[in-house]
């Protein structure tokens, strides 16, 4: 072949490949890519150095992944990785930052807040048999961006008595949104029961939504980030109903996409690679994240196996833990935003005498219980509001009133003194209940025994089974009972209000008080932070001290470890921030 | 015509066992409703009382404000009546039928045995094609540790007894009896995948995740028949008829393996029928600590969690497979001795 010949060729082929490219780009144009091959995803052979297996889930299936439906942690957790509220919650400081809304506005009687929305935000969709993300499209071909619209359909769906979301009342500030959920006296008899287009929430035009409020509310931000407000895919959810959650069908836009989701057995997130990445919300560093269903005690040797990369401690091996030279480094005791605590039934003798309440919960040596019983790094509680949380007393702020960590034993014999009773030996029979959990047992024997030392008083201790408990707390409270309680959003109003006004379903200690619920309610509306805070204490002393409702035990802890090659931040509420994680292997 | 005669006596024999088979599923159906609705609490009591109107609508969507008769009629209706549908199979987590028969454009389906409560993208027909096949596996593996274990060891015992051989292997029989799962399996995760990485301290799918729960579940069972056959084999060997086989001047092997292991061994399959039921229908603590994803946990969680559909889905299977278990050791007491026969 000639020399000749041989150019004439290249230049032919040459021209062959501008012309092709000029097709592509030209012809078919260079709109951003939809399609981002990732692989098809073996839940049992990710690649080590890209992924993190994090242990952290108990055991059992994820309840949900329908943001209208879900209650608990493991959920809630997913939630975060595939969706983001409006605004979000900064795990480390419980502060609201923007989420998918760049600002929003709130009208000068505090009754209107108006989001604006971040724009070119895909739904996706990972394509387990091509091993693809793939934009979602709509009929006419077109990306399906998430719009202020797709955020309405999420609020009224979870309001609509049909869907019997369970945390839909977190949204009953929202104007009609009580009546529309039948939460209102007439119930569903209600003119607006289940006619959601009443609810105060619009979408001004693709990019702005405007709630209305009942009352202002300053924590009504923080309510914006919560899962029962985030976007949802009303096209999938009327083809697929409640099956829309499965891998196969589901649509997320948020910083990861569902890769796998072997049911009871484990769940794989994938990095989304449409995510842009937001102050908030970072694009992800790690590729894979891969949970895995188990129990506590699997979870830890997995981890010690070097199979799982963080995990929880079991309380049995906490202490062998402390004392490894390797495992203490890679241990972590994080505030929880949960407080345990008892409540006294007022208006069953002794405890209907505010001195006698005193008294007991004075004789509580807390320190004692954290220190000797629970041994989980926990806190041991004076008030009511985890510290932490919004406008919540803080030790830490110089906050110091309530029953003293290491209890009072003179004070307490002083108040029991004072009472109506006047001594151990006047007061009727008492019955301390406790659902039938080892660990609850366990404190309520010590505190049975603190009782019995400081006050001399034989206190009788009964169990019942949980959901037998639960009935009993509402039909008939025993005098002196158990229980706990964990935030929904990080806000003292959460804790203060939502359980201790006096018609809060959850305020089993019958104890009313005008003062608490007047400042309660001044702290939900009341825009300055620092006056809040103020609020909430007064409010506090009064729970607590003044009229003695209840015996703040401790505050929780999350205690877990880590590898030593993870970065990490360590979430307050429970949730971790994944995308904020890296590894450096 | 005496070998089609006796065919027929067994096939009847079969059919009037299955027969009591729905009196068993209908009386254990009646009492584990009743009980379990009986019991105070409902599925969606919780710690943080849900709004009376959301416990309304999770009553009204679940019928849970029906009359209780009508409640059992229709989940027993759900599971035994078949629908003969056209289209799409629902896309509603409270239908999804375990049988699916496709005839032309219809499909008949059957066995709708519910949603779970707890769960509430899972139904119980999911827990019975996902997580009942890996418990039936596990408990599979767990009877061949047991009877492989168990019997070999009952014969050594009982052929050498009163010898260190019987005193090492009860030895090892009581050891298997009396320490339990809950300290074994953490011994043996210790030892076996933490300091000896060969196994995996949790999952399934793989022979080195299967291994320790086989032997951790099945070491107990096999303890309990090793001793069984060791006091049968024990019994059995001093009958006359042993001393008759011997005196004809049979090899001790033909003796031992001919005429007394097979007696020996009814009273050793009587109590197999129950353990393999209990094995194969998964077991709440092994499950728990390999992390084996089976339906042990549903026994127990769908009781604590008041979910109803899941009680009488874990419940009902159970008695199916107990029953066919101890019909199966019936007709092994025909094979095993010859004078038992059924008519």
């Amino acid at each position: 072949m000639s020399s000749r010949k041989v150019v004439v060729a290249l230049l032919v082929l040459l021209v062959v490949i501008i012309a092709v490219a000029a097709w592509f780009f030209l012809i078919r144009g260079v709109g951003a890519p939809t399609v981002v091959k990732i692989g098809k995803i073996d839940p049992a052979n990710l690649p080590a150095k890209e992924t993190l297996s994090s242990a952290l889930f108990g055991a059992g299936d994820i309840p949900t992944l329908d943001p209208s439906l879900a209650e608990d942690t493991t959920s809630i957790q997913m939630g975060l990785e595939l969706f983001v509220g409006l605004t979000r919650l900064n795990e480390e400081t419980a502060q609201v930052e923007p989420g998918m809304a760049t600002e929003w506005k709130v009208s000068d009687d505090g009754l209107v807040y108006t989001f604006t929305l971040r724009q070119g935000i895909p739904w996706v969709h990972y394509d387990r048999e091509a091993g693809e993300v793939v934009v979602v499209k709509d009929e006419q071909g077109n990306p399906r961006y998430v719009t202020a619209h797709d955020f309405v359909y999420g609020v009224k769906r979870t309001l609509d008595p049909k869907t019997g979301s369970n945390y839909a009342y977190v949204n009953w500030i929202i104007k009609n949104a009580q009546a529309v959920n039948g939460g209102s006296e007439l119930g569903d008899q209600d003119p607006l029961y289940g006619k959601v287009d009443e609810i105060g929430v619009r979408a001004l035009d693709d990019y702005t939504i405007e709630y209305t409020l009942t009352q202002p509310a300053s924590f009504f931000p923080g309510i914006a980030s919560m899962w029962i407000n985030w976007a949802q895919p009303k096209w999938l959810i009327e083809e697929k109903g409640d099956k829309w959650i499965e891998p196969e069908n589901i649509q997320s836009y948020g910083p990861y996409v569902l890769g796998d989701w072997t049911h009871d057995v484990s769940a794989t997130l994938v990095a989304n690679p449409f995510w842009p990445g937001i102050d908030s919300v970072p694009k992800p560093s790690i590729k894979y994240i891969h949970f895995t269903m188990l129990d506590e005690s699997p979870s830890f040797a997995n981890y010690e196996a070097g199979l799982a990369d963080v995990a929880g401690v079991p309380l049995t091996e906490l202490d062998r833990v402390k004392a490894d030279p390797v495992l203490s480094k890679e241990l972590s005791i994080n505030p929880e935003f949960c407080t345990y605590y008892y409540g006294f039934n007022v208006t069953k003798p002794p405890f209907d005498d505010v001195n006698v309440r005193k008294a007991f919960s004075w004789a509580v040596n807390r320190k004692a219980i954290v220190e000797n019983v629970t041994k989980g790094g926990q806190e041991p509680a004076r008030w009511f509001s985890r510290p932490g949380l919004t406008a919540a007393p803080d030790p830490a702020k110089g906050d110091d009133f309530g029953p003293p960590a290491e209890g009072d034993p003179v004070k307490a014999k002083e108040f029991l003194a004072a009472s109506k009773y006047g001594g151990a030996d006047k007061l009727p029979e008492i019955t301390l209940m406790v659902n039938q959990v080892e660990g609850h047992v366990k404190i309520a024997e010590a505190i049975q025994q603190m009782w019995q030392e400081t006050l001399g008083v034989k206190v009788n201790l009964v169990t019942q089974e949980w959901k037998v408990y639960l009935d009993t707390l509402d039909s008939d409270p025993p005098q002196v009972w158990r229980l706990g309680w964990c935030y929904d959003y990080a806000d003292a109003d959460n804790f203060a209000r939502g359980v201790f006004r006096s018609d809060s379903g959850n305020n089993h200690t019958r104890w009313k008080n005008e003062k608490f619920d007047q400042l309660v309610d001044q702290a939900a509306v009341e825009t300055d932070l620092q006056k809040r805070h103020d609020l909430y204490v007064q409010a506090e002393k009064i729970l607590v001290e003044e009229d003695a409702a209840i015996i703040p035990i401790y505050w929780y802890t999350r205690v877990q470890v880590t590898k030593p090659y993870v970065t990490r931040t360590y979430g307050l509420g429970g949730h971790e921030a994944y995308e904020k994680w890296k590894i450096n292997k | 015509m005496g070998i089609a005669c006796e065919k027929e006596t067994m096939g009847r024999y079969i059919a009037r066992r299955l027969l009591w088979l729905l009196v068993v599923i209908f009386s254990v159906s009646v009492i584990t409703f009743v009980i379990a609705h009986a019991v105070p609490g409902g599925p969606f009591s919780r710690e943080k009382k849900l709004p009376p109107a959301v416990l309304k609508q999770l009553n009204e969507k679940y019928r849970l404000d029906d009359p209780l008769w009508k409640q059992y009629v229709e989940y027993m209706g759900g599971i035994f009546i078949p629908r003969l549908t056209s289209g799409e199979p629902s896309t509603s987590y409270l239908e999804d039928y375990l049988i699916n028969i496709p005839l032309g454009e219809y499909t008949l389906r059957w066995m709708n045995f519910g949603p779970s409560y707890k769960s509430q993208s899972r139904t119980v027909n999911d827990v019975f094609r996902e997580n009942l096949p890996v418990s039936a596996e596990l408990g599979f593996y767990a009877f061949l540790v047991a009877s492989v274990i168990g019997i070999p060891l009952g014969i050594v015992a009982a052929l050498k007894q009163n010898t260190w051989v019987d005193y090492i292997a009860m030895g090892i029989a009581i050891f298997g009896v009396s320490v339990p799962v809950i300290v074994l399996g953490p011994v043996l995760i210790w030892l076996f995948a933490i300091r000896l990485p060969i196994f995996l301290p949790s999952g399934w799918g793989s022979w080195r995740a299967e291994v320790l729960p086989s032997i951790a579940l099945g070491l107990g069972s096999s303890a309990i028949i090793a001793r069984l056959t060791r006091a049968s084999l024990l019994q059995v060997i001093r009958e006359d008829y042993i001393r008759t086989a011997r005196a004809k001047g049979l090899m001790e092997r033909v003796v031992i393996i001919r005429h007394a292991l097979r007696n020996s061994l009814i009273p050793v399959v009587t109590v197999m029928g129950p353990i393999f039921a209990f094995l194969v229908t998964g077991t709440f603590v092994t499950e728990t600590i390999f992390g084996v994803p089976g339906m042990g946990r549903y026994f127990v969680t769908s009781i604590t969690n008041r979910d109803y559909p899941v009680i009488m889905g874990t419940i009902l299977l159970f008695a199916v497979v107990i029953v066919i278990a101890n019909l199966i050791v019936d007709l092994l007491y025909a094979w095993l001795d010859p004078r038992i026969r059924y008519d």
